[in-house]
């Protein structure tokens, strides 16, 4: 029997050559998109969970309470490690970790060639980290490696780049040293395998923290800074997290100033937690993704799949007729409704196997891609046996849905009509059901497209939008050594590519890696009623250079070794309701110290646009001028020939990297870009889906109407009026989705924009757009189907009644 | 006795009308007949086919077929009963397409659920019978019209039924043909199987052994 029905549906997938393809396109399409979306997800929500003891770590965050607002910190102050591991005996373990920093070195091989390394990975972990995160050794002891005061574990990776080693000869490696930073020998004591793209801590190099407390004894041992110390704690059980909150709320005190105590509180956030929860930002050389991101993604990979199930059904319904002069037989020689259902659910499940099957090969291939060009986040998606049972779900959901319902259609027909071939009535046809899948299906693609439009418009809001300063043909350099400032200016001047140089702590917006923050008071307030502002360090040419307007006042005329001006912005002003003039002459104190403002500044997005402009200090301070901004011509190629030869010139025992500020810009907007490109791509998806969904519908539509068309013609009707006749019939579906779909996605985008602060206007535009679109792709779909209906000739269709 | 029909009507209501598609038929078959049901179009002929093979429903009357009455059956239990004693024959052919010769001898076997050695057997025996060995792995498009009424037959005869229900069986065929098809029913009529065939023909009517007129859904 089983033999009989599989043979039947694979001459049955042979004959009808073109549905069949359609009907499998479609699934592999759907299941597919699906099974990445899921795996994406998946592995995001995956974070640190490879961490044998991942349930029971928590991160410590610092809750820190101003006058105005609370800030919340996912690093704490340096010495709370130790602390926390002398006070509290009874908890598992404490770790803390500092960075990642970048750092350079010089490895010396056989040949005693030294070469230069630069390396932005760089983490501190103290001996206690093997302990709390899993590493995999590949050569050294965990217990030991990070012990000494002079010790680097080193990533398989960075064994092979500095050494040349394969992960089998691992064991080599130790006991060799690098130079870091010209002048510190350290020794490898231990190699391991490279983390995991699913790790939070991503690291080249491990080096001992106790180098670093050496290094930095005045950080490691200060109490009221917060700077890249992340401490994290094990607890036996995980359930005493809120009574240990408790507890280290009345200890803090022992080690916090009076107004540190009253400000600063620490919570344990639970590991799993760090990746997807805003709050605390993405901690230092990750990123996160928040929760509502993985739901929608969850939502959105549900709904693909759903547009593909509801396409497959209606392709199988649509051919029914096809099939009923089977089931008619079949059921006058014995068959049982039973026997048939069977049979259909076979045949279609068999199809969906294939698809399900080819899905999975389909996925193989598109997750390297992803991993390769989605260059906004380092991932590394991987298919694996771990998401087998994903993919089974999936397909026992399709076959599910997919199946049953035709094969209940199918099965239904009554013998001695289906034989005559007549069409069932209505209600076995599922006519009506098929326009709600239809109607359900363009909901969704109209959604989607709707999105996209918003999202595109987003977008170009972003790239758009006046940000107050230059932000084109601007490249950006480290500057090694603040002595050699001038000289590095002059030289790059030297030719006349590059016709204005400004250094400072880093541009107008505090693109990532480049911000400084402080707090702000007059001389007559107290030290709590300080107010967060963004602290940037510019030279004589910083606002020229960036075209800042000043509103009064003058720009700096020199840069000190202990500064004693101020420029700040008009959203500065605004604390203090002065108008420019009045700020001019005014003392004010920032944590580093105090100053008189100088001159005031136009406003400038000085933060990317999902947030408010702040206000903003620039101080005419010597210390952290440590980037240069160079300004291109529009032909680029010559100038950073130049850039790069007069770097080596100066600095060559420096590593030479440079970057664009539109490059660093645009990188704010990253997972807003990801969105998009995700939206984009499923809005094409969802639109060959429901097209295909679409014919199947109208094959359907046609079949049924065949007799209708030709007596039309017999009575006069011309080609174009029976092709308005079938699409009426859609248009009239894709209008309803439309009514449905547009506040759905009114809903949701206003949503989505509500979280940025300089954002687009939702306008009737954009709906009708959307609409139109789908509308316009779905008539051009159907369009040839009808018209070839249409061009039937009467004879033969009456002839077939 | 092989099957009775005692007063059957069957109706259907169209635009408040009731409409008569049988009207009082009263009508006995015994084993071994072969009977002729002749009339005009739309007379009803079809219809008391589809009756007699249990297809299709009546409104009033009884009908008893070896002693069960079909009219007070379930509709599992009536379709066992013409699965286990009916042959269907049809105008045109009703062969599946998609299977070959062989394979559609087979189908009826495997919904009754014979044994795989046994079900080659049966269909060796029929191709035999029928000298259409040649032909078991063709498909249906690969034969004349004749060959496959042969292989419609063959089918409707493979799990050895009382009864045989052809409608129309020679209309799509030529008349060569045609008498080739009427002389294998008479032979299987020789051989002990009750025939009951709807025709338009004079000519295949006197095959039967008795011819039944329908007009407008009564018997004359």
């Amino acid at each position: 029997m089983l033999t009989n029905y599989l043979k039947i549906a694979w001459r049955t997938l042979l004959k009808n050559k073109l549905s069949s393809f359609i009907n499998l396109f479609g699934l592999v399409l759907g299941i597919s998109v699906c099974i990445v979306l899921l795996v994406f997800v998946d592995y995001e929500s995956s974070f640190d969970t490879f961490n044998k003891r991942s349930e029971q770590t928590f991160r410590v965050v610092q809750h820190t309470k101003l006058s105005n607002k609370t800030l919340y910190w996912n690093t704490t102050a340096y010495p709370l490690a130790k602390a926390l591991r002398d006070d509290f005996p009874e908890i598992d373990e404490v770790t803390q970790v500092a960075g990642p920093v970048n750092q350079t070195f010089n490895v010396t091989n056989n040949a005693s060639a030294t070469t230069l390394f630069e390396e932005p990975q760089v983490l501190f972990a103290d001996s206690f980290y093997p302990k709390v995160f899993d590493l995999k050794w590949l050569a050294g002891d965990s217990n030991s490696a990070l012990k000494g005061t002079n010790s680097v574990v080193l990533t398989s990776s960075m064994a092979k780049k500095l050494f040349g080693l394969d992960e089998g000869e691992s064991g080599t490696a130790l006991g060799k040293t690098i130079l870091l930073q010209s002048k510190d020998p350290l020794t490898v004591t231990g190699v391991v395998e490279n983390p995991p793209g699913n790790s939070s801590h991503q690291f080249k190099m491990l080096i001992a923290y106790e180098f670093f407390k050496k290094n930095n004894p005045y950080y490691s041992s200060n109490w009221s800074g917060n700077y890249q110390g992340t401490t994290y704690v094990v607890l036996n059980d995980p359930g005493a997290k809120s009574a240990f909150e408790v507890k280290i709320q009345e200890w803090k005190k022992k080690y916090l100033s009076e107004l540190d105590n009253q400000r600063i509180s620490y919570f344990l956030q639970p590991l799993n937690e760090i990746h997807n929860e805003t709050l605390y930002g993405a901690s230092p050389g990750s990123y996160i993704i928040p929760k509502k991101i993985l739901n929608v993604g969850t939502g959105v990979a549900i709904f693909i799949l759903l547009i593909a199930i509801i396409n497959f059904v209606n392709l199988v319904t649509a051919q029914s007729h096809s099939r009923s002069k089977e089931v008619g037989v079949r059921k006058i020689l014995g068959g049982s409704r039973k026997a048939l259902i069977y049979q259909f659910v076979l045949e279609n499940g068999l199809l969906i196997s294939i698809a399900a099957l080819c899905s999975v090969f389909t996925v193989k291939l598109i997750l390297p891609l992803i991993n390769q060009n989605l260059q906004i986040l380092d991932i590394q998606l991987e298919l694996g046996w771990q998401h087998l049972g994903l993919i089974l779900l999936t397909s026992v959901f399709t076959v599910l849905l997919a199946t049953i319902y035709p094969s209940f259609v199918l099965s239904a027909f009554i013998p001695v009509r289906a034989l005559k071939q007549k069409l069932q009535n209505s209600r076995y046809s599922g006519y009506s059901l098929r326009r709600f899948l239809v109607t359900f299906q363009f909901i969704i693609v109209q959604l989607f497209v709707i999105a996209s439009i918003v999202l595109f418009l987003q977008m170009r809001h972003f790239n758009g939008t006046n940000l107050g300063f230059t932000s084109e043909s601007i490249a950006i350099t480290q500057v090694p050594s603040q002595d050699k400032l001038e000289v590095f200016r002059k030289e790059l001047l030297s030719n006349n590519v590059v016709s204005e140089v400004a250094f400072g702590s880093g541009p107008p917006m505090a693109v990532n890696g480049f911000q400084l923050g402080t707090n702000f008071r007059l001389p007559e307030q107290a030290e709590n009623e300080g107010l967060d502002a963004e602290m940037k360090i510019g030279d004589i040419h910083y606002l020229d250079f960036y075209d800042l307007e000043l509103l009064a006042g003058r720009a700096f005329r020199e840069n000190k070794r202990i500064f004693d001006e101020f420029i700040v912005n008009e959203t500065f002003l605004k604390t203090y309701n002065w108008t420019p003039d009045e700020a001019l002459g005014k003392k004010v104190i920032i944590n580093e110290g105090e100053a008189t403002i100088v001159g005031v500044i136009k406003d400038f997005h000085n933060n990317a646009l999902q947030s408010e402009i702040s206000p903003v200090v620039v101080l005419n301070w010597k210390s952290f001028l440590n980037k240069a901004f160079i300004k291109l011509p529009p032909t680029k190629a010559t100038a950073l020939n130049h850039i790069k030869e007069t770097w080596d010139m100066l600095f060559k025992d420096s590593v030479y990297k440079i970057q664009f500020l539109k490059d660093a810009i645009a990188k704010e907007y990253a997972v807003e870009r990801l969105i998009f490109t995700g939206f984009g791509a499923f809005s094409i998806l969802a639109i060959v889906l429901g097209c295909l969904g679409l014919l199947g519908l109208m094959s359907f539509i046609i079949a049924r109407k065949r007799k209708e068309v030709g007596i039309r013609k017999v009575l006069g009707a011309s080609m174009l009026e029976n092709v308005v006749f079938f699409t009426k019939e859609y248009v009239k579906l894709l209008g309803l989705a439309f009514i449905i779909s547009a506040p759905l996605a009114y809903g949701f985008m206003n949503d989505w924009l509500e979280s940025f602060t300089y954002r687009i206007h939702l306008s009737v535009g954009m709906f009708l757009t959307g609409g139109l679109i789908t509308l316009l792709i779905a008539v051009l779909t159907c369009g040839l189907q009808s018209i070839r209906a249409a061009k039937l000739s009467p004879v033969r269709i009456l002839k077939e009644e | 006795m092989l099957l009775s029909l005692k007063n059957i009507f069957k109706w259907v209501n169209s635009g408040g009308q009731r409409i008569f598609l049988l009207k009082d038929i009263n009508l006995e078959v015994e084993e071994g007949e072969f009977i002729s049901i002749m009339g005009p179009s739309g007379s009803g002929k079809s219809t008391l086919l589809n009756v007699i093979g249990m297809l299709d429903g009546f409104n009033e009357g009884e009908y008893q077929f070896l002693d069960e009455s079909v009219h007070s059956l379930k509709e599992k239990h009536r379709s066992n009963l013409y699965k286990e004693y009916i042959g269907f024959v049809f105008q045109s052919y009703h062969l599946l397409d998609d299977l070959t010769v062989k394979e559609n001898l087979e189908m009826p076997l495997l919904y009754k659920k014979y044994g795989s050695s046994e079900r080659k057997a049966k269909v060796a025996d029929m191709l035999d019978r029928f000298n259409i060995v040649g032909k078991k792995d063709l498909f249906p498009a690969q034969l004349s019209g004749g060959q496959q009424q042969l292989v419609g037959i063959a089918r409707a005869l493979i799990s050895n039924p009382k009864l045989i229900l052809a409608d129309e069986p020679t209309g799509n065929l030529n008349s060569k043909q045609g008498e080739e098809i009427m002389e294998l029913f008479r032979q299987l009529n020789d051989e002990g199987v009750t025939i009951i065939q709807v025709t338009h023909s004079e000519k295949n009517a006197a095959y039967g052994s008795r011819i039944i007129n329908l007009l407008d859904g009564r018997m004359v």
